[in-house]
């Protein structure tokens, strides 16, 4: 009972996480058609840089600091690097994105060296949120799945109550006539574009501090963050934030148990066969937590290949 | 006959040149071939199919572990030949080419490079878990056995063995191109759609090529296998994916050898550079944006651009934009090197230690065989004046390269040959 | 009526052909007779559901409701390259070419399928003479014998057209679908573009969006109008163009431009 109700709690706030990340990716992929391969470096960004001015200028100034300064260079990457690809299609643009995620990673490499940093929440968030069942529950996640649903009320506030809202998916329908209209889309896009970046960095200036901040974190994440988008569906929010939660609950119950295949050859009367075979059957659950995204991405491929929430592709 | 005779000697000079060069030559000749023929085999599907992959360091891994598997089964007395070695790696890279393709290709576009990715995380993932298969986190291991006449002990014959099948495989990936599947596989590229309205099965299409693209990076990663004589669940890393992108798509995605070019230059920087610099890799990435964002053909792209126009180009007015370029280039490329050089220098561990023991002030560090003073203006002046000389060369050049090749262009297009 | 298959007076059957998207209908209840041989014209206003048709007949869309039966064989569920394998070629709106190879590879991928040599690994394509052959007769038969060796996406507008026009022959299908075929055409152009039409569907089902009357009159043996998604006639272009209620659906229409 304990694990299963602390399981859940860790999976919700670690979906949201995902969802956090993959919100961004999910939004600017729907309006430009661009997938942003650096996506998860931005999230990887804006923990280092959040972990730099933090060291300096202390917590909050890191975390309020950082999504500024990723977003500054989404908007720089959407306005000056993209288009000189775009008229090559969206592989080129993908590829793009893909060198700028290899330049950015070796960039942190080269100022923070190949080695985690010790970047940690203040003093003032490490205290216990409630105890259960004689666990501390640390306020620090319960942190960052409040801010996490602050960001989507008031994206969706944004997208669906202000005039801006309404600009913003105007020119995703149809952006020659919202241009016609008036708007100006490319100052639209670029913010688009700068939004989700911001976006992923808060999450990495947020997450940072609880989770290791090392220059493998943006690809560790990107990829999961990747499933969901193909799990989730084409540029579908809600599909995004229902294949987060399903990752990030999966990955957090795997992690806890040790059945594994064998396990359901005993049901059978075929277990000591099957521990006698090894290899694949004999593993642990637990043992190959990270490996549930990508079976739950085949599986999804293999039963609904649009997604869950997409239309065909 | 035009591309007969180089080809002939080049493989001649591959044939005739490396015994007389060192061990780490050798090698460096051994790397490069493998890198070849896996960015050839990416090609097929990425370049000719359009099917942008990246986890093709799934079936390069593959190939390695199975090859090794079959080593150990030699070594246990299973005769089997050597040299036939990397055929385990094609049946491997076949078999599970086959199945990730299936999977793969029930998406298009973006969402297909993204499933790759994952299924090569998918391995990367598991196997420091699997003992038997992969030998957990530390890999395994296996001796070549000799086999006819030779012993398999040399770097040497471990080369000839290697260049006998990258030229084999590249034959064949050639041969590949002249058939009616190989232009099918053009097909898919430009329409897709369309070709299911002639009549193709296009997902069973999209199966084949991937599990023959596939086939061919099992047996790279067989060629590896046997040369290394080891392999760990690192060969599934996104690291040994990016690569074959970045050797590929630099060299020329859209040219049959334009892969090739991409892994010799690669491998050649690699192996001259990465004694000299940590910082390698971040180099790599930047040529690859520099390349996507300025030349997105290609280098082969590039050179077949001009090989084209040949005869329309008046060297004579083009030579000194073009060298006016190269100096700018050159001036740039060592200004990012410096600038980056000292980023490494300066934020490095080392310089942490010296300024702890400087008692927290900026001491002078060394770069180059010369010392450098980190707040001087002296030592910024240098990156600066080749960063903005090197700028404006650039500019200039181009100013004067681009109306030359419009009016070569507009020659070429009012001719109606292009 | 008994369908044997293989043994229809008509090409190609429709009916109760219905299609929606999300809840929009489309196509509503379409019954359409196509017979074997005869040259049928669809006509309407824009946003009646001609090419939504197309989609549904070549099988890019599934149906919603009813069935297509081609030469009496049921082609409803079937995906795009299996109804092109039972004898149903198409064209598209926009050229939907090959636009990095050349014109005669362009063809030749067709004339492949149709001797389903589809994943032929083992020959060079250059030396198979028969299928080269047969796709230099298409070549000239659309006129596009000069430009072989270009580029399709270096071809002009209704060059393109007519390559299109050819690919459709490749397969040896004997009911053609073409959609639009002279859409954004000069007058001259039009002209060449019925004789090309005319010539290639010699012993063949045509089924043709048009919009230009005078192509329709020039060209086919009978129309059908679809309005909203609804067939509102089928007869004789002369008929039709004497048709009162087809008269207010297409003036309707007109005024409204």
């Amino acid at each position: 009972m304990e694990f299963a109700i602390i399981s859940a709690l860790n999976g919700v706030i670690y979906g949201l996480l995902l969802f956090m990340v993959s919100a961004g990716l999910t939004l600017i992929f729907g309006m430009m058609g661009v997938l942003n391969f650096a996506h998860a470096s931005f999230y990887m960004l804006g923990a280092y840089i959040a972990y730099a001015v933090s060291s300096i200028f202390g917590f909050w100034a890191g975390l309020l600091v950082a999504p500024l300064i990723v977003g500054g260079v989404g908007m720089l990457v959407e306005r000056y690097l993209l288009p000189r690809v775009h008229a090559h299609g969206h592989a080129h643009e993908l590829l793009l994105t893909f060198g700028l995620a290899l330049i950015i990673e070796e960039a942190v490499k080269l100022f923070f060296g190949d080695f985690p940093v010790n970047y940690q929440m203040p003093e003032s968030l490490r205290f216990a949120a409630f105890s259960l069942f004689d666990t501390n529950y640390p306020f620090y996640r319960l942190f960052i799945g409040g801010i996490a649903v602050a960001m989507f009320i008031a994206l969706w506030l944004l997208l669906s109550r202000t005039r801006t809202g309404i600009i913003v998916r105007a020119a995703e329908r149809l952006p020659a006539m919202a241009e016609a209209l008036g708007h100006n889309i490319p100052v639209v896009f670029m913010s688009v574009f700068g939004t989700g970046a911001a976006l992923a960095g808060l999450a990495g200036a947020v997450a940072g501090a609880f989770y290791p901040t090392n220059p493998n974190m943006g690809l560790e994440l990107g990829v999961i963050v990747f499933v969901v988008v193909v799990v989730g569906g084409l540029g579908s929010l809600k599909g995004s934030l229902l294949a987060s939660l399903m990752i990030g609950l999966f990955s957090s119950y795997a992690v806890g148990i040790d059945w594994s295949l064998a396990t359901l050859f005993d049901l059978a009367g075929l277990g000591g066969w099957a521990r006698a075979v090894g290899g694949l059957i004999t593993m642990e659950v637990s043992s190959i937590s990270g490996t549930i995204p990508f079976v739950l991405m085949l599986l999804v491929l293999l039963i609904r290949p649009a997604g869950l929430m997409g239309e065909r592709n | 006959m035009r591309t007969i005779i180089p080809a002939a000697i080049l493989l001649i000079a591959l044939l005739a040149v490396p015994p007389f060069l060192g061990l780490g030559w050798q090698n460096a000749l051994v790397n490069l071939l493998i890198a070849s023929l896996f960015a050839l085999a990416f090609n097929l599907l990425s370049g000719q199919a359009g099917l942008l992959s990246f986890g093709h360091a799934a079936y390069f891994g593959v190939g390695a572990f199975a090859t090794l598997h079959l080593m150990i089964a030699v070594e246990d007395g299973l005769p089997f030949p050597t040299p036939l070695l990397p055929l385990a790696g094609a049946g491997a890279g076949l078999a599970v080419g086959l199945v990730a393709g299936v999977f793969a290709t029930k998406r298009s576009g973006v969402y297909f490079a993204l499933v790759t990715l994952a299924i090569a995380e998918l391995f990367h993932s598991l196997a420091p878990h699997l003992q038997g298969w992969f030998g957990g986190e530390s890999g395994i291991s296996a001796m070549r056995m000799p086999w006819g006449g030779f012993v398999f002990g040399s770097l040497l014959e471990v080369y000839y063995l290697t260049l006998g099948w990258v030229v084999l495989s590249i034959l064949v990936l050639w041969a590949y191109t002249r058939t009616p599947f190989g232009r099918l596989t053009l097909a898919l590229r430009d329409n897709e759609q369309r070709v299911r309205f002639l009549g193709y099965d296009a997902h069973a299409a999209k199966v084949v090529v991937f599990t023959i693209s596939a086939m061919f990076s099992g047996v790279a990663g067989a060629l590896l296998a046997i040369s290394n004589e080891t392999a760990n669940y690192a060969l599934f890393s996104a690291h040994v994916s990016a690569q074959v992108v970045l050797h590929t798509f630099v060299g020329g995605a859209t040219i049959f050898l334009g892969p090739v070019i991409g892994a010799v230059v690669f491998t050649l920087f690699a192996y001259i550079v990465s004694d000299l610099t940590r910082s390698w890799l971040f180099y790599q990435g930047l040529i690859f944006v520099l390349v996507m964002l300025y030349a997105p053909i290609g280098i082969g792209g590039v050179i077949r651009h001009h090989l084209r126009h040949w005869r329309s180009i008046d060297w004579s007015r083009l030579a000194a934009p073009y060298a006016l370029a190269g100096v700018g280039g050159a001036m740039i490329a060592g200004g990012v090197v410096f600038l980056t050089e000292c980023v490494a220098i300066l934020f490095g561990e080392e310089y942490a230690v010296a300024m702890r023991d400087a008692g927290d002030t900026l001491p002078p560090f060394e770069m180059a065989g010369m010392s450098w003073d980190p707040l001087g203006p002296a030592s910024w002046l240098p990156p600066i004046l080749l960063l903005s000389i090197g700028g404006l060369c650039l500019h200039r050049a181009r100013d004067r390269i681009k109306p030359l090749w419009d009016a070569i262009e507009g020659g070429a297009a009012k001719e109606g040959t292009r | 009526m008994t369908d044997a298959p293989g043994n229809s007076p008509y090409s190609l059957r429709l009916s109760g052909v219905t299609k929606a998207f999300g809840s929009i209908p489309v196509i509503q209840d379409v019954d359409l007779d196509i017979r074997a041989g005869e040259r049928h014209a669809v006509i309407g206003p824009n946003g009646a559901g001609k090419s939504t048709l197309f989609n549904l007949i070549s099988g890019l869309f599934p149906l919603s409701g009813g069935d297509i039966r081609l030469h009496g064989r049921s082609i409803a569920g079937l995906s795009p390259h299996r109804i092109n394998r039972l004898g149903l070629a198409r064209s598209f709106q926009i050229s939907n070419i090959f636009h990095r190879m050349s014109v005669f590879e362009n063809l030749r991928i067709g004339v492949l399928a149709r001797h389903g040599i589809r994943f032929g690994l083992f020959r060079p394509v250059d030396r198979m003479r028969r299928i080269n052959d047969e796709t230099d007769a298409i070549l000239a038969r659309v006129g596009l014998t000069a430009r072989a060796h270009d580029l399709a996406g270096d071809l002009t507008y209704s060059e393109q057209r007519a390559l299109e026009i050819g690919m459709t022959l490749t397969t040896g299908a004997d009911v053609i679908l073409l959609d639009e075929p002279t859409a954004g055409m000069s007058r001259e152009e039009t002209a060449r573009a019925i004789d090309l039409i005319r010539t290639v569907s010699e012993g063949k089902t045509l089924l043709m969006v048009e919009h230009d009357m005078s192509v329709v009159f020039s060209l086919c043996d009978r129309v059908s109008v679809l309005v909203y998604g609804n067939i509102l006639a089928t007869d004789t272009p002369a008929a039709i163009s004497a048709n009162r209620a087809v008269q207010e659906a297409y003036l309707g229409e007109e005024a409204d431009i």
